[in-house]
């Protein structure tokens, strides 16, 4: 009754010893956070260190690269992980200089590194040397200063002057007559895009021969308004504004999980087993979602299988409106549990959920008919947008579209959180790395979400009545120790939904950092795309499974 | 099948008999009534089938409600939605090609009106609803429904619009790809009926293809040669454009294809051409593959109208379950597979018809 | 081929079967959970003005006026700013607020969504359900067990 342990005899663990001896005389001091060792290096010797950890350690996972200013230094970090075994963790903690901040980049190690890099310079000013393509990324390239460095004025008006900022396409953007090429701007209002997306593409024909996404028009500040709020309570409505396609719990878990380790509070396992339950419906509802939006790209107009698989995730929200109170922006996880026991009455519930599983099959049987069996959509996505597996590690995808690549990485197997490691259940895993993959793996994932919400039923059903305890004894304000540092991950929707906080003493974060399953997929579109024609560029960028709420934050 | 026979008296006649005119100017002023009439017909189909009917079938695959607060079953949403599409401003962009920019919208449900001249579409009471009988019908017919691709490059090219250019020139793809396939299809009809004229075409369906009990069956050339009906439709819906063949609107890759730039009227315009053109299809198929306006008891104009609506309701039909194809595969299916079924079916039915004939 | 039918087939199913999914909106008024987090009420009466909510509000939403006294003269609460995340509500010691099930709410400006006391006093129950019993369990850790029903007028 329990799920199977993944194969870890393989996976050589090194003590933080061995890691200081292999990196050797690389490392100039030790900063060890909660989750992870952490080593200090000097800021030219940032590739050398990683293709060390990655080539002879094994540490093949850049799972986040977190920046932040402080009174002295500027610091950049990066977290570093195993595809086969994430818990262990390493940190390379690279210092730059205050009045210079200077690093290396980590670009030619990990690709992934790219985006996470341009993010730091962005919002905090660090810059990075040998970096292919240092430019902002979130905020427009006429932004002024680094809004969350510390000498960053929040009231400077942000003056542009008109020639930085005068309409591009007054000029004409035709380009010389023999050139064999076409750009094009997919979105930022594209039937396509998931939202506001841009996509900047040259095209040969129907071709696409360079494709670069564009993100950061939904920038909600997300980081720095958490930043602003207290750990106890004002924190947690905040993660289900980012994956805001009905992942809300998915996304609590995350900071329910990083808050609860670095306070160490207990989360009693009545509490867990509904977390476990309420999360996993949440997963059913963003696959379906995913569902509907690929048939979407891939069939053309508002079709049928779209409004099905409404249809299904509309039930689905139904079972957690009751549960939790709201459709979409759950807020239902607290420090040390959830707010609410299951509904009165329990065996409604309960029924009204067992009744959705049990129709749950027919759906999929559906969903199968219309969608994997159909030969046009066979012909449209086998073999169409190929992404490699050494390819997406290095970018750092997770969630369904590393497991469509054949990538055995879930982490609620292998760093095991919640109830899940007392379940029955598999990961679903692919090996065809394309969007029918992708696609497949979401559908399956479905039948094990549902197999783990049956599971947590008959467990809450049976559950003692005097052991029903939803919640931990949490003191009132919670101020962790100055500069504790944590990195925890937990596996939202789209994949690994990772949270870095340091703490300075008082009732809020010191810095707030979101590594998001999604930023890093989305880095991919390119690798997946060029070389394909524009309808299997869309197609790809829907196997994604992008919610710009989560690239931008 | 009596009034549908060779030298029957057609509409523009009729007419300018019941206004009691003769000669040249008789002619004339029949021929433009009978237009007239015919014209508002199909125009008024288009305008039930666009805001309302099209809407009402998605609504029914889709397990939804659709358009049903305005009038019985809704039906005044065509005026709303007439009012709503003409009202609204119409937006030309910078450095478009004006006078193709502007004809576009004109061309493409000319074209499609045209080729309802050339249909037999059954007796009305007195009247046959039968404009023109050319000795060359089926050929002008496929000749008139062509002119739609010059419509929609025209618009595609002329909007100043990357995505409208690219819709245009997928739209010219797709029609040469797949009229070459449609139009040999058209004629192994040809061949079994061993005429292009329409009224004929009809005529030969009306012999009977076997009786079952007391029932007969006519010889429609769908139950003749059920191989290239299936042709026909697939080439058909593809030369219409609808699924799984509508890449050159395509919405969710280049947005809206050739009418991405155009808004209110000429939106308008763009739109009854489609629809007008899908009905165009249908009438085709009800003609040469379906016997025309044959049918039992009812009028033979009501079994034409049954007949088209049947065809627009496969397409929705189409478009609700099967995916789009990729244009380089659009291209493929087209060379590759149908032109060679194609003159396949045509060699075979040449041979079988001159075998037993 | 068999895969393009058996889609098609299944669309038709459901065509035929003539089911609806959706509902007729406002004829149709939805279910909504008595957990269901809408427009909050107030109770002047209730309030002690302890500003336990105007503090816990993640983003401001509440905002309190007292006098030297410590009298509380404003509650202002901005309908169209709120994430309707209930802690207010669960912060109250003595339930002066509450989220009704109330989802229906328009204004022309957003300043109209400024509701002052006498506004929130107003709002009206969802189908005249008080969701104040579903939502007992939850309230132990904050005040101990309530004392029958309340009075919101």
């Amino acid at each position: 009754m329990s799920i199977e342990l993944p194969e870890t005899a393989g996976v050589t663990e090194q003590s933080p010893e061995e890691l200081e001896a292999l990196l050797d005389e690389l490392v100039i001091g030790r900063d060890d956070h909660l989750n992870a060792p952490g080593y200090v290096i000097k800021p030219d010797t940032v590739v050398e260190s990683l293709r060390r950890l990655r080539d002879d350690a094994g540490f093949d996972h850049l799972s986040c690269v977190t920046a932040q200013e402080y009174d002295d230094r500027y610091e950049s970090i990066y977290h570093l992980k195993k595809f086969d075994d994430p818990t262990q963790e390493v940190s390379i903690v690279v210092p730059a200089d205050k009045e210079n901040p200077v690093s290396q980049s980590a670009n030619a190690v990990f690709r992934t590194a790219d985006w996470h890099e341009r993010e730091a310079y962005d919002l905090v000013g660090i810059e990075y040397d040998e970096h292919p393509n240092l430019k902002r990324i979130l905020l427009p390239d006429t932004w002024q200063g680094h809004p969350l460095g510390q000498s960053y004025d929040q009231d400077q008006p942000q003056v542009v002057p008109l020639r930085e900022h005068k309409n591009p396409l007054l000029e004409d953007q035709r380009a010389a007559s023999e050139s064999e090429t076409m750009y094009l701007n997919i979105g930022p209002h594209h039937p396509a895009t998931h939202g506001v997306l841009h996509v900047k593409a040259v095209l040969d024909g129907e071709q696409v021969v360079d494709l670069e996404p564009d993100i950061g028009y939904l920038h909600r500040c997300e980081e720095q308004m958490c930043q602003n709020s207290t750990y106890r309570y004002q924190i947690m409505p905040y993660p289900d504004r980012w994956d805001y396609i009905s992942a809300g719990l998915l996304n609590e878990w995350a900071y329910a999980r990083v808050a609860e380790d670095m306070a160490d509070i207990e989360v009693p396992e009545y509490a867990q087993v509904i977390r476990t339950m309420g999360a996993e419906l949440c997963r059913m509802a963003a696959h379906f979602l995913a569902l509907g939006t690929f048939a979407l790209d891939i069939y053309g107009d508002f079709t049928a299988i779209f409004m099905y698989s409404i249809r299904d995730r509309e039930r689905v929200q139904n079972i957690l409106e009751d549960l939790t109170g709201q459709r979409l922006m759950f807020n239902y996880f607290r420090l040390g549990g959830v707010v609410w026991d299951l509904p009165e009455p329990r065996e409604e519930f309960i029924e009204n959920a067992r009744d959705y599983l049990e129709e749950l099959p027919t759906a999929l049987e559906e969903y199968h008919d219309m969608m994997t069996a159909n030969e046009i959509l066979q012909l449209r996505t086998v073999d169409t947008g190929v992404l490699p597996p050494e390819v997406a590690k290095s970018y750092g995808a997770t969630g369904p579209v590393a497991r469509g690549s054949g990538i055995d990485y879930d982490l609620r197997r292998d760093d095991p959180y919640g109830y899940y490691d007392k379940l029955d259940w598999d990961v679903v895993v692919e090996d065809g790395c394309d969007n029918y993959s992708r696609l497949l793996v979401r559908m399956r994932e479905v039948e094990q979400s549902a197999k783990i919400v049956e599971q947590c039923l008959d467990l809450l059903e049976d559950w003692p009545e005097d052991e029903r305890t939803i919640q931990a004894n949490v003191p009132r304000t919670i101020k962790p120790k100055d500069d504790t540092e944590i990195y925890r991950a937990v596996e939202g929707a789209k994949g690994e939904l990772g949270i870095y906080i340091r703490a300075d003493g008082t009732e809020k974060p010191a810095r707030f950092k979101i590594r998001s399953p999604c930023f890093s997929n989305l880095q991919t579109l390119p690798e997946m795309s060029n070389g394909e024609y524009v309808p299997d560029a869309i197609a790809s960028l829907g196997s994604l499974d992008i919610v710009l709420g989560e690239v931008d934050r | 099948m009596a009034g549908l026979l060779q030298g029957e008296v057609l509409l523009p006649e009729q007419l300018a008999d019941l206004m009691g005119l003769e000669g040249p100017l008789g002619v004339a002023v029949g021929a433009l009534l009978g237009a007239f009439i015919v014209g508002n017909i199909m125009l008024a189909m288009t305008g039930v089938a666009g805001p309302w009917a099209k809407r009402k079938i998605t609504a029914a695959f889709t397990d939804r409600f659709a358009v049903n607060r305005i009038g019985p079953f809704g039906l005044f949403i065509i005026v709303a939605d007439s009012v709503r599409l003409l009202g609204k401003e119409l937006i030309i962009p910078s450095n478009a090609d004006r006078p193709s920019y502007d004809l576009a919208p004109i061309v493409l449900p000319a074209s499609a009106l045209l080729g309802f001249a050339v249909i037999p579409m059954g007796d009305l009471g007195p009247l046959n609803i039968h404009l023109a009988d050319p000795e060359a019908g089926l050929a002008l017919v496929f000749a008139f429904a062509s002119i739609a691709s010059i419509a929609l490059v025209m618009g595609g090219y002329a909007s100043n619009n990357k995505y409208s250019l690219m819709g245009g020139l997928r739209a010219v793809a797709q029609n040469i790809a797949y009229e070459i396939p449609l139009i040999v299809t058209a004629m192994s009809v040809v061949i079994f009926a061993g005429s292009l004229q329409m009224s004929t075409i009809v005529a030969e369906q009306g012999a009977t293809l076997v009786s079952l009990g007391g029932i007969d069956i006519p010889a429609w050339y769908a139950f003749v040669n059920p191989f290239a009906f299936v042709l026909f439709l697939v080439a058909n819906m593809a030369e219409i454009g609808r699924n799984p063949f509508d890449i050159p609107e395509a919405p969710t890759e280049i947005v809206a294809g050739y009418q991405t730039e155009y808004s209110s009227v000429y939106f308008v315009l763009f739109y009854l051409g489609e629809f007008l053109h899908i009905f165009l299809g249908g009438a085709i198929m009800a003609t040469i593959f379906l016997g025309g306006p044959a049918g039992p008891v009812l009028p033979g104009f009501v079994w034409f109208v049954i007949k088209i609506w049947a065809f627009f309701l496969f397409t929705q039909w189409a478009r609700s379950a099967l995916p789009r194809v990729r244009i380089d595969q659009l291209i493929e299916i087209g060379w590759k597979g149908m032109l060679v079924l194609s003159f396949a079916n045509l060699v075979l039915t040449a041979i079988i018809v001159g075998v037993i004939a | 081929m068999i895969g393009l039918l058996k889609g098609m087939a299944t669309t038709m199913k459901h065509a035929l079967d003539g089911k609806k999914f959706t509902v007729e909106y406002p004829e149709t008024a939805p279910e909504v959970s008595p957990r269901f987090r809408g427009v909050h009420k107030f109770s002047q009466e209730r309030c002690i003005w302890c500003r336990q909510c105007e503090n816990v509000c993640p983003n401001d939403t509440i905002q309190i006026v007292m006098d030297d006294q410590r009298n509380g003269e404003q509650y202002n609460l901005h309908i169209g700013q709120c994430i309707y995340c209930r802690l207010c509500e669960e912060v109250c010691p003595v339930d002066a607020i509450l989220l009704t099930q109330n989802f229906e709410f328009t204004a022309d400006t957003k300043d109209e969504f400024i509701y002052n006391k006498e506004q929130l006093k107003n709002v009206p129950w969802y189908k005249g359900i008080d969701p104040l019993n579903s939502r007992n369990p939850d309230r132990g850790a904050w005040i101990g067990e309530g004392d029958g029903s309340v009075d919101y007028q």
